[in-house]
């Protein structure tokens, strides 16, 4: 047969995202794939450099469209080290609360685009009313639906407002009361278990040495989750289970992000219970326009929704950061893996391997 | 933490180490033992490679490459306190030269890291199999993440000469 080369770029209907991918076909097999990221390279890290530490929180949350607020909260982490500020207790929880709500949000949104792409139209619509009723909440805590800039060095913006907590609840027993039949029409229907089983499998052992992160590894037997290795914020108060599974294969890893939704829930009513009642959100900082950060450098990490983020991040001395570098987790999970990966594969799953391993073409960039 | 900085500096020469209090240890080291001391931590278990990065130290005409590693656990695995360390390996190359050595062979996810660097910094790694844009799509006689690069001047200069809609219905 002939050898032909496909550019499966985001014009492409079973692509999801602004990536492609130099496919080098025979029939149906590929042979050897080509990533190619770049069409949303901003130069982020760049302007980092000529804004103020404080000014730079518009331009961090948009490094990951899907969710910004993991990315806010490595930012603020970042910051925080360099310059020395403790976050008061009530502050940690409502941090490890905003962003457990931020994974379930990310989630629902990854699975309405998994299930839009395999063509579970109703699943992918409920996912996405889900995701709504989250941003609710978020818009009633920040003003905000997706760009929330919520989490600031030293702490939180502000407070829980009034009843939040209640109502934090009644929509996570909503979503919750809907798992049933996600699980029935998408999680074990035997069409997605067909589509899915074998399909984009990796080892232990190679996820490995690729560098993987987050369900990557997590879906190939291996505990590795940033929250309970190194914790930040609250994670360390509460108990709670990291989900994995042993095949390492697309439905492993699917399975995974439904377990950690599920298990997010169960935390966030944990960490509402544990909550100090009363108590500052923030310590306060200097002023932004004078503020110089003690020269120096830091490496801080953090567990998004997609895996280990980190942020290296040097000062010295002045009023805006030196050099700012984001280890995103799509990075290598989009660019080695997913090139790895697909060698063999046939073109009709490519999104559905690159969905899997939840690559967002953002954070590559960036 | 200490058995590792006594460990590093019984095997190599050269090298200054700095512990801070919350499990990071960052490594100085010339730039010729760079592959040795990723392998050599490897072996110990380091073998995830979270990045490669790069400052432009312009005032001092060098770049400083660093080499960010943390460890794996094992499969099935509780954890322990391995996995909360993360090693900074920092060297410094000159920045006229710019050129160092690929560690590909020792890390596979270095590749993509590695192709960032050359585009963005203009080093260059020796042994690295594709070093073709990543991200950029225009030529830059500057690479743009150098701290040389004027953003507001190369605006200017490309995006000026673009005619207005009125001075192209003319």
């Amino acid at each position: 047969m002939r050898e032909l080369e496909l550019y499966f770029g985001p014009q492409h209907l079973g692509m999801v995202g602004n990536f492609s991918i130099t496919l080098k076909v025979e029939g149906d097999r590929i042979l050897k794939a080509d990533a190619n990221p770049g069409y949303l390279h901003r130069g982020f890290e760049k302007l980092i450099e000529q804004r103020t530490w404080m000014q730079n929180f518009p331009l961090v949350c948009r490094i990951n469209v899907v969710e910004p607020d993991h990315m806010e909260l490595i930012y603020s982490m970042g910051v925080e080290k360099l310059a020395g500020i403790e976050v008061p207790e009530r502050g940690k929880f409502i941090r490890s609360i905003y962003c457990e709500l931020a994974r379930v949000g990310s989630h629902l949104f990854g699975l309405w685009a998994y299930s839009n792409m395999l063509g579970f139209d109703t699943v992918a619509n409920w996912a996405m009313y889900h995701r709504d009723l989250v941003l609710d909440l978020f818009e009633e805590l920040t003003g905000a639906r997706v760009y929330h800039i919520y989490i600031r060095p030293g702490g939180v913006r502000r407070d829980f407002p009034e009843g939040f907590e209640d109502k934090i609840v009644k929509t996570l027993h909503t979503i919750g009361s809907k798992v049933p039949d996600y699980n029935a029409t998408f999680f074990e229907n035997r069409l997605f278990e067909k589509r899915a089983k074998n399909i984009g499998k990796i080892t232990c052992e190679e996820a490995k040495k690729m560098g993987a992160v987050g369900q990557a590894i997590r879906a190939t037997g291996m505990k590795y989750d940033i929250r309970k290795i190194e914790p930040y914020a609250a994670y360390d108060k509460v108990d709670w289970k990291v989900p994995t599974r042993e095949d390492g294969d697309a439905y492993s890893r699917i399975l995974v992000i439904r377990d950690e939704m599920i298990e997010s829930v169960y935390m966030i009513f944990k960490l509402l219970d544990k909550m100090p009642k009363k108590g500052d959100v923030y310590t306060k900082t200097p002023n932004p326009f004078k503020w110089r950060v003690p020269a120096g450098e830091a490496y801080v990490r953090c567990e998004s929704s997609r895996g280990e983020l980190g942020l290296y991040i040097v000062s010295d001395g002045g009023d805006k950061p030196y050099r700012a570098h984001f280890r995103t987790p799509s990075y290598s999970h989009g660019l080695t893996i997913l090139e790895k990966v697909l060698e063999g594969e046939s073109i009709a799953d490519v999104g559905n391997i690159m969905m899997s391993l939840y690559v967002v073409a953002p954070e590559i960039d960036r | 933490m200490k058995s590792l900085k006594k460990k590093l500096e019984s095997s190599f020469s050269d090298i200054k180490i700095n512990i801070t209090d919350d499990s990071r240890i960052t490594v100085n080291i010339k730039k010729d033992a760079v592959v040795s001391i990723l392998n050599f931590l490897k072996n110990l278990g380091y073998e995830h490679l979270a990045l490669i990065s790069c400052i432009d130290w312009i005032e001092e005409n060098e770049f400083e490459l660093v080499y960010i590693l943390s460890a794996y656990m094992e499969k099935d695995q509780e954890y322990n306190e391995k996995e909360k360390k993360t090693i900074l390996v920092k060297t410094r190359i000159s920045r006229e030269e710019s050129k160092f050595i690929t560690v590909i062979n020792i890390f596979e996810n270095a590749e993509p890291y590695e192709r960032e660097l050359h585009e963005l910094f203009g080093i260059n790694f020796e042994g690295h199999p594709r070093l073709t844009p990543l991200f950029l799509e225009r030529d830059y006689k500057i690479p743009p993440f150098r701290k040389d690069f004027d953003t507001r001047k190369y605006v200017k200069d490309v995006f000026d000469k673009i005619p207005s809609i009125e001075e192209r219905k003319k």
